[in-house]
């Protein structure tokens, strides 16, 4: 149904691209009248101005590439996941809820951070597998499940950041916020360095895992080759003995899974309290870099890289130089506009493949 | 027990606030019948919303910014029907980047045209009820009063129903949306039909978009939308891509909005999320099969 995209010389186009929409992004700047300067001194301040800009940053992309790396996992069938952000929302309330509720303070060291994000890679699995169930068994278009599924989702964390009988912390007195407490020390993940001013966490060597062995598995063995059929001919990999089902629902899965693992990077590396709006935007972010890795996972990592930066400087530039985050927004729009545009024209010409 | 009076004021609110769903689903239908999957329907109406508002404020006549919105969404359209058939783009992904673009553009265009006069209420359209419903006791005002745009869009979706089902133009579109080769054949341009009814969605959109701003609450927030593009594009799925079904499934996702402010009012404690949730859940149920067999154009979202 939906075109795939193609790994190789759409590189060149994706560069282009984003090339062009920063481009444009600085003469909106210029036209809001902000002066340049303040707005450069602002977005490398936020990016690459010190220690903890630059940690702050990474594991932003961490976040990205994890999306990132499902969309792509999932698109190698052609199944389009753009339920980022519900997969995130949901991985965040399965963690927050290990984390404060499982009892986990006991256990050896280890498990009282790894079993909250056991628990979110299982809920995002089963909110991304659900959509994989539906599109197997009712032929439910996958985009529109997903994204109802986000809508929901988002929605559900809203109720449990209300409910003192779901997460909300106890009500202390009449300010005492909408938000869950804060989980202990012992559930926050590990930092990689002992340096407390560069605060990159676990999930960075741990993203990288993910990214090599799911590299491995679409380009090296049969999952992958498995996967690409069944998204080129459904039909056909049936015929071949391929169970096209059981991949579809994999793939979702996984998707799924790597969305709600995020949600926990997300929760457990960084904000440590559940609250009303936890996954912002982070799910369509992560969605845009997979679209513009162009199916190839190394792809992935260069423009999570790029939006991770790009958001810190952003937020950076609208705290410092009051550029409105809107502009990151319309940049992002502009390149997904543009990739889409382009994937045709490249098709046409025979340079992909 | 449920009074005369809060249940009129129910249906009244149901059928106010199923009509920006229903000018985006009608819009939605047309194009989908066409063979065009548009996902833009949410910047689409967003774009109504903002331009229709920022036209009203800038000259003090609603029915100017209503115009101001329906032109401003044409090169949105433009830009989608291109996509989706010149470049034979993906139209889902096409369709999602155009609502990034345009949530980014009119968020931007709000804070920069309004800036602190954010809270500034916009000039807007006036209530009007039908003379004889109108009269009716308990219910002519709860019900029938209702912003004219409401029966305009009821009457255009009674129009689309009728053109698609007994003229050619509805058959031409019909038949883009099943056999694009056989209209190739009989020398019709798909591709233009596809144009055409993605300009019709467009339109519809913004329509519905400015219905939200200075139709029904006489100011514009960002991201107004909130997802009600999605729910439209879900309406047409539920209403299993025929007219008087989707006019059904927006009616139901309106009534599920609606019981966000009734069920309170009546002293019902039901969690608030779960109420705010409940049209996405049952579009979520609608678009899983649970009411049926779907049926949908046998090309949907290949180009021609």
């Amino acid at each position: 149904m939906s075109r795939r995209y193609q790994p190789g010389p759409g590189i060149l186009i994706s560069i282009g691209a984003v090339a062009a929409a920063v481009l444009l992004g600085i003469v909106l700047i210029a036209l809001i009248g902000v002066p340049i300067g303040d707005a450069v001194d602002a977005f490398v301040d936020g990016t690459v101005g010190s220690a903890y800009a630059i940690a702050a940053s990474v594991n932003r992309s961490v976040v990205f590439a994890l999306v990132g790396i499902g969309f792509v996992f999932a698109n190698r069938a052609n199944l389009t996941n753009v339920g980022g952000e519900g997969q995130i929302a949901v991985g965040g309330i399965a963690a927050t809820a290990v984390a404060l509720y499982g009892h986990v303070a006991g256990l050896p060291p280890g498990l009282p951070f790894v079993l909250p994000m056991l628990a979110a890679v299982a809920a995002g699995a089963l909110w991304g597998g659900l959509a994989g169930i539906l599109k197997t068994r009712a032929g439910t278009n996958e985009v529109i499940s997903t994204l109802l599924l986000s809508f929901i989702a988002v929605w559900l964390l809203y109720w449990c950041v209300q409910s003192n009988a779901l997460l909300r912390q106890p009500m202390t007195n009449s300010a005492t916020l909408p938000e869950s407490l804060e989980i202990s020390d012992i559930t926050k993940l590990p930092l990689v360095t002992a340096d407390p001013s560069l605060p990159l966490n676990i999930g960075l060597p741990l993203t990288l895992l993910i990214a090599v062995v799911v590299a491995i598995l679409l380009t090296r063995g049969t999952v992958g080759l498995r996967l690409r059929a069944i998204g080129l001919n459904p039909v056909a990999a049936r015929r071949a003995g391929i169970a096209t089902e059981w991949y579809a629902v994999a793939a979702m899965l996984v998707a799924g899974g790597l969305g709600g693992l995020a949600g926990a990077l997300m929760l457990q590396g960084d904000q440590y309290v559940l609250k009303d709006g936890f996954s912002s935007g982070y799910g369509f972010d992560g969605l845009v870099v997979g679209l513009l890795a162009r199916g190839s996972v190394v792809g992935v990592i260069a423009s999570a890289l790029l939006f991770g930066f790009l958001r810190s400087g952003g937020i950076s530039m609208e705290l410092q130089a009051g550029v409105p985050s809107a502009v990151v927004q319309i940049i992002q729009g502009i390149i997904v506009v543009a990739l889409a545009g382009a994937a045709y024209w490249m098709e046409r010409r025979g340079t992909t493949r | 027990m449920i009074s005369a009076e809060s249940a009129a004021v129910f249906i009244g609110s149901s059928i106010r606030l199923a009509t920006p769903l229903l000018m985006g689903g009608i819009g939605e239908l047309v194009s989908e019948r066409a063979g065009v999957l548009n996902m833009s329907v949410e910047g689409m109406m967003l774009t109504g919303a903002f331009a229709g508002a920022v036209g009203s404020w800038a000259t003090g006549q609603p029915i100017l910014g209503l115009a101001i919105g329906l032109l401003a969404v044409l090169p949105v359209a433009l830009l989608q029907a291109w996509l989706s058939n010149t470049l034979r783009a993906n139209q889902i992904v096409s369709g999602i980047g155009i609502n990034i673009l345009v949530l980014g553009v009119t968020t931007l265009g709000y804070r920069e045209i309004f800036g602190e006069r954010s809270s500034d209420e916009i000039p807007g359209f006036g209530k009007w009820a039908p003379p004889l419903l109108g009269d009716i006791p308990v219910f002519g005002q709860a019900v029938f009063l209702q912003v004219w745009i409401v029966y305009l869009g009821l009457a255009i979706a009674v129009a689309t129903m009728l053109v698609l089902r007994f003229t050619a133009a509805g058959l031409a579109v019909h038949a883009a949306g099943m056999e694009p080769g056989a209209v190739d054949k009989s020398g019709l341009s798909v591709n233009r039909i596809r144009y055409g009814a993605v300009l019709f969605t467009g339109l519809m959109s913004a329509l519905g978009g400015t219905f939200l701003s200075i139709g029904d609450i006489h100011t514009f927030t960002e991201g107004m939308t909130r997802g009600a593009g999605y729910l439209a594009i879900a309406a047409v799925i539920f209403g299993n891509w025929k007219v008087g079904r989707t006019i059904g499934a927006c009616l139901l996702f309106g009534a599920a909005t609606a019981l966000q402010f009734q069920l309170p009012a009546m002293g019902v404690d039901i969690p608030n999320a779960l109420l705010i949730m409940l049209p996405y859940l049952l579009a979520f149920l609608a678009v899983a099969g649970l009411v049926g067999r779907q049926s949908a154009p046998a090309s949907l979202t290949v180009p021609w």
